[in-house]
């Protein structure tokens, strides 16, 4: 049993990028609707209500961005009132309002993708592409806290040798540089040894495989084919003009007909697939605790 | 057939160098432990690259290595990367990923497995060494000692038949290295897997070797089973420093001495010299250790933790060091050691209780007036200091002290990280000391050193106090605490639990103190180090033998 | 598979197919697509060329050592944040590309986007960010001779460099949000980001400055002690 965020990189991957990817790039009202409350929703199910005052700056892009586009866009036939000789029209709001909540639950669904895919994740979809490079990630990645730690030694050390005089912020600046300074020597220098250990263990010897501890299960092809036949219906639906939505010059209204019906249906089930399965999962271990 | 033989190997580093390594012959059974000793600078290091094909430096490389009958230059790129595998001596930098299960996974990626072959063999090893904990953990979190136990473990990965170990202990702590030791000696055991391994250590690995290859200036001196080949090492002084005390002190004592065999352990040493020595005269008169009333250092009451929430590192540490003193504070890991010095160096600021460095409270050093001439502070990794590409432009920007007992100008044109580790030591002890401190603090100074450097390290520290420089050493090193040291200190959980002048310390402990204490206990009293033990044995004299 | 003989021509190649491809397939994607959607286009292009670039370092034979000091340079211009108000990605990027080649300047400016995001979060600009940050790379190292050779020309390389990434990512926010491109939206972003912008270029310029050249003799001399 497993929760969205738990099942194959892959699947994940596809269906979050599936999800943007469409929301991306439409401004029909119906779908952008779909994909904030998928995105939304499926943050909310996976990591509860805490730490709501990140969900702050996104309200406000939500009111801040239509009001801006209003003023700073004067297309659009209807116009609500004129100031300084420029129309504030009906259709900049709107455009502002529908691109913002696109923005936001596009910027929802990446915030969502960067939890779940941690850089391990990350580095099983690199691995998949280029062995070599995800290799060099995950090199870079172990370097990372190692230099980090380095650089607070370096500091340290550097410090009660009595190499820093405190309060100028000249010299600190200084410091710093040469703390970065001898990091990147001693970052190279030592490196010949990983590099050795890395020769000692064959590599360069054959074509590398990219071992990794996600196995790709039956559930995960059921969702990323589930997904792909969403996502192609919703890509057919709206090359044969299902969906489609214009602001300017005046607000075209929302289409109703078959094509529209199926894009809708296709992306909205797209949309709240990853909540679904995470809630089912959160349910069932409910009442799965709740007998134990 | 021996497994590994060598036949004539010698190797220089460009045609006109010298060989550093010249005619080496010897040859390795199956599941032999072969243990390679020889002072820094000796050739062992090029000597095991030389067995490892794809490490053997350039050069010009002369002889024939043979693995199971076969050179091994003619074996096949993944043949030669997985039959023999090789360990180094930094832990973290033999690390190539980020995740312990990548980083076991990584050598049988490189030579094209398949998936479910690498997923058997890493969970194999993952059970075998006992990974499973922190098998999902990023390589940054794990202790030295862990890191490399991975590194052993990603190299068994791959099969080898031959394991070759470069000072692989070096940078751990004790308990970790003998940890590591025991697992290299169960390997042995359980898969008859042929070791050679090169170590400073020796005290864990000479009783339980096979072999012992000794070399001296790229030559092979002796390769043969321990009792034998250390013997008769006087005339090596260099080579007998790094031995186990019981081999010193029987060498000290009666090199080469007929029909009485060299003891290896702690166990035989007592035997030898109960047998040998009398015990009229059970306890050296020492002089009483007398410290002067200033103090240079004072804890007293110090609380201090890293987080909020995080446990107390420091609890109310009460301590006092005179000045004049060459002070040794020891304890296990995580006992709360360097954290008591860097706080006494400013890095760590306590929550409660004062410090004061040479009766002025530390808060009271404005601008940093405590590093300019009062206190300065060595760290444990040295090559944090150097900043030059040459040990020349490091100089110049100091001020040598006066009558520093190192002579830099054979490498003054060599980049600071081309040194060993001694150079570097004293490279870096030179930087420290041109701040003119009066009070020295030095973080674990002789980790990773070889004898040859410990001794170097002991007399500048001996040199420094007798110009009147306070000297403050947190270390594990209980062998040259008790060598150097005018009072130790034990830590436990973050405060001091005794103090005292080291003869006394290491004889009132009983686990906590040094080899020699241990052998001569129940014979003699106070002895904690070699030249104590040499001395009583020297008074005593030989027992008459019947 | 066509081999180039010519090393001259491979070089030019290799910079002319990802500053031309790219233009040219916006253009193509604007005439054809109806709804401009050329930031879409521009991810496309970025995804394409950066696939194209990991097909043909896959099929490299890179020694462990070269990895190893790339690895190195793309996490210290990670790490290298805790250095307040400085960015050092793009300045070691130049730095290694003049030093190591373009293909490597490519690697440590698109890796390196890539794993700062994993700090600040991947958005749908990944791709075109790890690409430009790729492209300045790939350019120094097509000019490394005279960059090598003037510290002033580093310096602007710098200079320019920096203030056309900025230039560049907004361009492409813009497209995202505008799905068409607006002068005036455009200026607005460009004029929130000034200070940023300036900042970064001002670091950019004296971190070459002042460093360009150490960082220079050591990357030489780890080649030279390496054999890279």
């Amino acid at each position: 049993m497993r929760g969205f965020g738990d099942y194959n990189p892959i699947a994940v991957f596809v269906s979050i990028m599936s999800c943007a990817g469409i929301a991306m790039f439409t401004l029909n009202p119906v779908m952008i609707t779909l994909s904030l409350v998928g995105a939304v929703s499926l943050w909310f199910v996976r990591l509860g209500t805490h730490s709501m005052k990140s969900h702050l700056l996104y309200a406000a892009m939500l009111v801040v961005l239509p009001l801006l586009n209003m003023l700073m866009s004067h297309q659009g036939a209807t116009p609500l009132l004129v100031i300084n000789d420029n129309p504030i029209t009906l259709e900049s709001l709107v455009y502002g309002v529908l691109s913002a909540a696109m923005l936001v639950s596009v910027l929802y669904w990446f915030r969502s993708f960067s939890r779940i895919m941690t850089s391990d994740k990350i580095l099983y979809l690199l691995g998949r592409i280029s062995p070599r490079l995800a290799l060099i990630v995950s090199m870079a990645l172990r370097f990372i806290p190692h230099f980090g730690r380095q650089a607070k030694k370096i500091d340290n050390a550097r410090r009660v040798m009595g190499l820093y005089r405190e309060d100028n912020i000249v010299d600190s600046a200084k410091g710093k540089l040469s703390v970065f300074s001898i990091l990147i020597t001693w970052g190279l220098e030592n490196g010949i040894t990983t590099a050795d250990s890395m020769t000692a263990r064959g590599y360069g010897t054959a074509h590398r495989t990219s071992f990794s501890v996600f196995r790709f299960r039956r559930s995960d092809a059921v969702l990323t084919a589930a997904t792909l036949l969403l996502l192609a219906g919703c890509v057919c639906g709206m090359a044969f003009g299902g969906g489609e939505y214009a602001c300017y010059p005046v607000l075209s209204g929302i289409p109703w007909d078959v094509c529209s019906l199926i894009v809708y249906v296709c992306y909205g089930l797209m949309a709240m697939l990853p909540t679904i399965i995470e809630a089912e999962v959160k349910i069932r271990w409910h009442s799965l605790r709740s007998t134990i | 057939m021996a497994q590994l033989e060598i036949h004539n190997l010698s190797f220089s580093y460009s045609e006109r160098a010298e060989d550093t390594v010249s005619d080496i012959s010897f040859s390795v059974d199956k599941g032999q432990f072969v243990a390679v000793c020889g002072a820094t600078g000796s050739g062992k290091t090029t000597l095991l690259r030389c067995l490892k094909r794809e490490l053997t430096p350039f050069g010009d490389l002369r002889g024939e290595i043979l693995l199971d009958g076969m050179p091994v230059s003619q074996l096949s790129d993944k043949d030669a990367a997985c039959l023999i595998g090789y360990v180094m001596q930094r832990p973290e930098e033999q690390i190539v990923t980020d995740k312990v299960w990548h980083e076991l996974a990584f050598g049988l990626e490189n030579i094209g497995a398949d998936q479910q072959s690498i997923r058997r063999r890493v969970a194999e090893m993952a059970s075998y060494f006992g990974i499973e904990q922190w098998f999902d953990k990023s390589t940054a979190e794990l202790s030295g000692g862990q890191k490399q136990l991975l590194n052993l473990a990603s190299v068994m990965i791959m099969n080898p038949e031959v394991l070759i170990l470069d000072e692989p202990t070096a940078q751990l702590d004790p308990i970790a290295a003998a940890d590591f030791l025991s697992t290299i000696k169960r390997l042995n055991r359980d898969f008859a897997l042929t070791v050679i391994i090169a170590e400073h250590r020796l005290e864990d690995i000479v009783p339980d070797c096979d072999r012992m290859l000794l070399m001296d200036k790229g030559r092979l001196l002796y390769f043969d089973s321990p009792g034998t080949a250390v013997k008769d090492l006087h005339s090596c002084s260099e080579l007998l420093d790094s031995m186990p005390s019981a081999v010193r002190l029987y060498n000290e004592l009666t090199p080469n001495d007929g029909d009485i065999p060299c003891p290896l352990d702690i166990r035989s040493g007592h035997e030898y010299i109960s047998r040998v020595f009398d015990s009229r005269i059970t306890a050296l008169s020492l002089p009483e250790h007398r410290h002067s009333e200033h103090p240079a250092l004072q804890f007293s009451e110090c609380w201090f933790r890293y987080a909020k929430n995080s446990p107390d590192v420091l609890c109310g540490l009460d301590l006092t060091v005179y000045s004049g003193e060459l002070f040794f504070i020891l304890g296990g890991n995580g006992s709360g050691k360097t954290t008591a010095l860097n706080a006494a160096a400013g890095l760590n600021r306590c929550y409660s209780g004062t410090i004061r460095v040479f009766g002025k409270k530390l808060s009271e050093y404005k601008n940093g007036s405590l590093y300019s001439g009062c206190l300065s502070m060595l760290t444990q990794d040295v090559q944090t200091v150097f900043l030059r590409p040459t040990v020349r432009e490091e100089l110049e920007e100091i001020e040598l002290i006066e009558g520093f007992p190192f002579d830099f100008s054979a490498i003054m044109d060599m980049h600071p990280y081309d040194l060993s580790g001694g150079q570097q030591q004293m490279l870096a002890l030179a930087k420290v000391l041109s701040a003119k401190p009066r009070l020295l603090l030095l973080d674990e100074p002789t980790k990773g050193l070889d004898a040859q450097s410990k001794k170097r390290t002991a007399e500048l520290l001996r040199f420094l106090r007798s110009e009147g420089m306070t000297i403050v050493v947190v270390t594990h090193d209980v062998e040259f605490a008790a060598e150097c040291a005018d009072r130790c200190a034990l830590f436990f959980r973050g405060e001091i639990i005794s103090v005292d002048t080291p003869h006394r310390f290491f004889s009132e402990n009983s686990f906590y103190t040094t080899a020699v204490s241990r052998m001569t206990r129940g014979i003699y009293t106070g002895a904690a180090s070699l030249s104590d033990a040499v001395e009583l044995c020297r008074a005593n004299g030989r027992r008459d033998r019947e | 598979m066509i081999v180039i003989r010519n090393p001259a021509a491979r070089k030019l190649l290799k910079i002319l197919i990802p500053a031309v491809l790219m233009p040219l397939a916006i253009i193509i994607g604007v005439t054809l697509l109806e709804q401009k959607n050329y930031a879409l286009v521009a991810t496309v292009v970025a995804i394409l060329s950066l696939l194209l670039f990991a097909a043909g370092y896959e099929k490299k034979k890179t020694g462990s050592r070269r990895m190893v000091i790339v690895a190195v340079m793309i996490a210290l211009s990670v790490a290298g944040r805790f250095i307040p108000l400085f960015k050092p990605v793009t300045a070691l990027t130049v730095i290694t590309a003049v030093w190591l080649g373009g293909e490597a300047g490519f690697l440590v400016g698109a890796m390196s986007a890539l794993i700062s995001n994993f700090y600040f979060g991947q958005g749908p600009w990944t791709p075109f960010q790890m690409f430009v940050c790729g492209l300045i790379g790939l350019l120094a190292g097509a000019l490394s001779a005279p960059l090598k050779k003037s510290r002033l020309l580093m310096v602007l390389y710098g200079f320019v460099s920096g203030i056309a990434y900025s230039l560049i990512m907004d361009i492409w926010t813009v497209l995202w949000y505008n799905s068409g491109f607006s002068a005036e939206l455009y200026l607005a972003a460009l004029l929130s980001a000034t200070p940023h912008t300036a900042l970064y270029a001002v670091s950019n310029v004296i971190f070459l400055w002042l460093l360009a050249k150490p960082f220079g003799e050591k990357l030489e001399r780890v080649k030279v002690k390496y054999g890279v």
